[in-house]
């Protein structure tokens, strides 16, 4: 099992981010909600591989990835639909659509898969982002743990929110998943967005508390809680937003 | 427009660095980024280095979800920014329209 340490980095990296990527890295060998832990790992091997897949760097270049044809170069592991949405969204995320995502249904991919799968696709980005950062190679992929995913999905999600079902904080209270927003009568929908796969959402905020903010720290201004400021947090997380073509 | 064209600091201290930073994690030149990564930890120092490429994985993952699971921006965000996000050209981005901003 890989542990990941950030020790022999000439600059020091906060514990919390250590502790955080180790148990992103633990998470993603486990079964899941949805996925085996073989299958979260062909995730995120599919999510690295996609960088260097040609039709994604033709569609990248193409005024519209639409235009484009082809097939994408991927490690086999998973189905042609499943490539389809790990490269787009791991290499042109600014041009998704509504229509490709119904499509992606309409060719098999359940909606609990797909949201899962965009939660190993964050994750994975999140810690191979920051040791490309750092000069770092990203971290060997861990061995799959055996064992079945729950299958469990909140019987109170709904499509009000988003394209994917989300679980609505007041739809919560009362069910198994309250937990999830803790009593609070609203969330950002950043947070709902993965809320139809639970799990995705508490593994991949453990990682934006620690290499991003806790709530309570985003609007207090009185203090800083990182070796940046308010301002330049938010001027590298808005470049790299702009970057990305992010409208949230 | 300090994010949209990443010419410019912003008026925030060594916002340049930082720019010039998420642009090269972003990119394909690894000369480009150690020096971007160099420069940061020589005028801010190790851990703001650290930090930074902390916040900047972090974006370039939430982006993903944002982007892919299709959630509008908040009613009372996209009023309060609706001035400048016009200005900054966020309302020209592709997905602008797929997410009613």
């Amino acid at each position: 099992m890989t542990e990941i340490s950030y020790q022999q980095l000439a600059w020091p990296v906060r514990d919390e981010v250590t502790q955080a990527h180790q148990r992103s890295w633990r998470r993603l060998a486990r079964p899941g909600s949805w996925l085996t832990g073989a299958e979260r790992l062909a995730v995120a091997a599919e999510a690295r591989h996609a960088l260097d897949c040609p039709l994604c760097q033709r569609r990248k270049d193409a005024l519209s990835p639409r235009i484009v044809e082809g097939e994408h170069d991927s490690l086999g592991a998973l189905s042609a639909a499943e490539v389809e949405q790990i490269h787009h969204i791991r290499t042109d995320p600014g041009r998704l659509t509504r229509d490709w995502y119904e499509g992606l249904r309409q060719a098999g991919i359940g909606e609990e898969r797909y949201v899962e799968t965009v939660g190993v696709i964050a994750n994975t980005v999140a810690i191979d982002t920051f040791c490309k950062g750092l000069g770092l190679p990203p971290w060997p992929l861990p061995e799959a743990e055996p064992g079945e995913p729950s299958r469990r999905r909140p019987a109170a999600a709904s499509h009000r929110l988003a394209w994917v079902p989300t679980l609505a904080p007041e739809d919560a209270v009362g069910t198994d998943d309250a937990d999830l927003y803790a009593g609070r009568p609203t969330a950002a929908h950043i947070y709902q967005a993965m809320s139809l796969v639970p799990e995705e959402v508490k593994g991949f905020f453990d990682l934006v508390l620690n290499q991003y903010l806790p709530p309570q720290a985003m609007a207090d201004f009185d203090n800083e809680y990182r070796a940046i400021n308010h301002a330049q947090i938010e001027l590298v997380a808005g470049r790299i937003s702009a970057l990305n073509q992010c409208v949230y | 427009m300090v994010t949209a064209d990443g010419a410019h600091d912003g008026g925030i201290a060594h916002g340049d660095l930082l720019i010039r930073f998420a642009n090269a994690v972003l990119g394909n030149d690894g000369v480009e980024l150690a020096a971007a990564r160099e420069a940061i930890a020589e005028a801010m120092g190790g851990p703001a280095l650290t930090d930074t490429a902390a916040v900047a994985a972090l974006f370039n993952a939430i982006d993903r979800v944002a982007d892919s699971t299709g959630i509008p921006l908040e009613d009372a965000k996209a009023t309060a920014t609706a001035d400048f996000r016009a200005a900054i050209g966020v309302d020209r981005f592709a997905a602008a329209g797929e997410k009613g901003a």
